[in-house]
């Protein structure tokens, strides 16, 4: 198993967020995490990556317990995350901010030459190398969008965790994302966890599914099965009389 | 950038360098006066630079480092060789940093520069306290070097400091500066240690200030806690570095080489509109040039050369 999440809860103050999810990935596996809004699926990411400290559980890697570790440990470990309201470095050259994630993470290059080739072979991954000496801000949201991709994947993740990558995205540009997303995977060998609002993708891309509602996990297992989940149609669809 | 035109530039440095340094020989007690003044500013600045240029905390305060290190050099002063004094000032000041550094850095944005501005007025008012406990209301440095040989300790600084952020700038370390500046907790989430780079960066940032103090007390003889702490000294490196630029090592050099000339010319003849003059010119850069005259030029030369391929 790569990622064991075992029975863990976040309260803040007297609201819970999450309670008792329990879920394992392993290796080379692409889970999706649906949900409402404010169903808690953000802050599952902030819990794994080192943002949210857990009331409850553990949260292994590997093997090895996180909780507890800082974010830049955790990414040091491997853990990679984007962010669903994007965070590029605007101020820096889109090869910047795709430079300091191979700097840092759990690359830790030492190199600025080799992180910046590093840079520039994911930039060409994602389709942005033309940009690379462009500042980070002038880009347009599909360009933030795989910017925060590159940044992550930079970093050289075991698991990769995708916090609606695709949101705000036209069909086409969907598509692409997802042909990214996979010839990347091929390539790098990572884990992913995604969560996303574009039903289409997470149907196409996971080999399971979790599903969240209200803070706690209502079903797990394949795309097809999530799609008949009796108590998946109720939270969605509310319950027939 | 090819070999020769990088063996060219050095080259170019290193004459200038050599020209002010030679300039120590025949130069009047004026020039070597200004000379000192440039110098000692493009060294604070620099290090300036270096914390709140590359990880934009941004220091109100950083005459703080100045006064601690002037003070740390009058206590050894006549117990220990000069230059070793000068050098020691850099180091309990640098310890010193990495010490107050590590509460003094969780706290951001605007809260930090009011901290950083009141850290600097404790620190005078602790050491006023001492010193009027010891009955010393100011302290004569006699049998100082010759102003020629401060002078060339004070380009020597002014050089490592220009180097140390021009270093910084193109190094892993810095890196991670820039990205905290833009996001920490984005910078995080990528790996970046944060709270251990900025606690290297404040005290980089302190050491040659401390050293640049005690040279300081030597040319002015006399250490008074009101002078050495004098926050006017913190606002000049502020304006100096964000007219200038401060995201790499150049701004720094334009930015002081500009005022300390403006500051030469009106101050003879109009002391008076000195200080509106550089309040005006402070808010138009922050307002119409942020990045400074250097980030100003570097954009319209790489565009210029756009138009022109």
């Amino acid at each position: 198993m790569l990622l064991e999440i075992n029975d863990i809860s976040k309260s803040f103050g007297g609201l819970t967020a999450l309670q008792d999810i329990t879920f394992s990935v392993e290796e080379g596996e692409t889970l999706g995490v649906m949900g409402a809004n404010g169903a808690g699926k953000t802050t599952l990411f902030s819990l794994i990556a080192g943002h949210a400290k857990l009331s409850r559980g553990t949260i292994l890697l590997a093997g090895q317990q996180i909780d507890g570790l800082r974010p830049d440990q955790i990414s040091a470990l491997g853990v990679a995350r984007t962010y669903q309201i994007v965070r590029p470095f605007r101020g820096l050259t889109v090869l910047e901010n795709v430079a300091a994630g191979a700097l840092y993470g759990s690359h830790q290059e030492k190199s600025m030459a080799k992180a910046n080739q590093m840079a520039h072979e994911i930039l060409t991954d994602v389709g942005l190398d033309d940009r690379a000496n462009q500042p980070a801000g002038s880009l347009t949201l599909a360009g933030f969008k795989r910017l925060e991709l590159a940044k992550a994947l930079a970093t050289g993740p075991k698991l990769l965790l995708l916090d609606e990558v695709m949101a705000g995205l036209t069909p086409n540009e969907v598509n692409e994302a997802i042909g990214i997303i996979e010839t990347c995977k091929q390539k790098y060998n990572f884990t992913v966890i995604v969560i996303e609002h574009v039903m289409k993708a997470l149907m196409r891309m996971c080999e399971r599914i979790v599903v969240i509602h209200h803070g706690e996990m209502i079903a797990v297992g394949p795309p097809e099965e999530i799609a008949q989940d009796e108590a998946v149609i109720q939270a969605y669809l509310g319950a027939e009389k | 950038m090819n070999n020769s035109s990088n063996s060219l530039r050095f080259i170019g440095i290193g004459a200038v360098i050599a020209i002010f340094g030679g300039l120590s020989g025949f130069a009047s007690e004026y020039m070597l006066g200004i000379g000192f003044t440039l110098f000692m500013y493009i060294a604070l600045a620099q290090s300036w630079v270096i914390l709140s240029g590359m990880t934009g905390y941004i220091s109100l305060g950083h005459v703080v480092f100045f006064g601690s290190g002037a003070y740390v050099f009058v206590l050894m002063w006549g117990l220990v060789p000069v230059w070793l004094g000068v050098a020691l000032s850099g180091l309990v000041v640098g310890i010193g940093a990495l010490i107050i550094g590590y509460p003094v850095l969780r706290v951001r944005g605007p809260y930090f520069v009011i901290l950083s501005f009141g850290l600097a007025e404790l620190v005078k008012n602790l050491v006023l306290i001492n010193e009027a406990r010891m009955y010393m209301s100011l302290r004569p440095v006699f049998g100082a070097p010759s102003l020629a040989q401060l002078y060339i300790a004070m380009l020597v600084l002014a050089v490592a400091a220009t180097g140390l952020t021009y270093w910084v700038r193109r190094s892993r370390f810095g890196a991670g500066l820039r990205s905290i500046r833009e996001d920490e907790w984005a910078a995080e989430t990528i790996g970046i240690p944060v709270a251990r780079l900025k606690l290297i960066a404040f005290a980089l940032s302190g050491i040659v200030p401390a050293m640049v103090g005690a040279i300081f007390i030597m040319r002015s003889g006399i250490f008074q806690p009101g002078d050495a702490f004098n926050p006017i000294v913190s606002f000049t490196i502020v304006t100096m570095a964000i007219i200038g630029g401060s995201d790499d090592a150049p701004g720094p050099l334009l930015g002081v080489g500009f005022l300390v000339i403006l500051q030469e010319l009106l101050w003879a003849n109009w002391p008076e509109i000195y200080m509106i003059i550089l309040g005006i010119l402070l808010i138009s850069f922050v307002l119409f040039a942020p990045s400074g005259i250097y980030g100003w030029l570097s954009a319209n030369i790489s565009r210029s050369k756009k138009n022109a391929a």
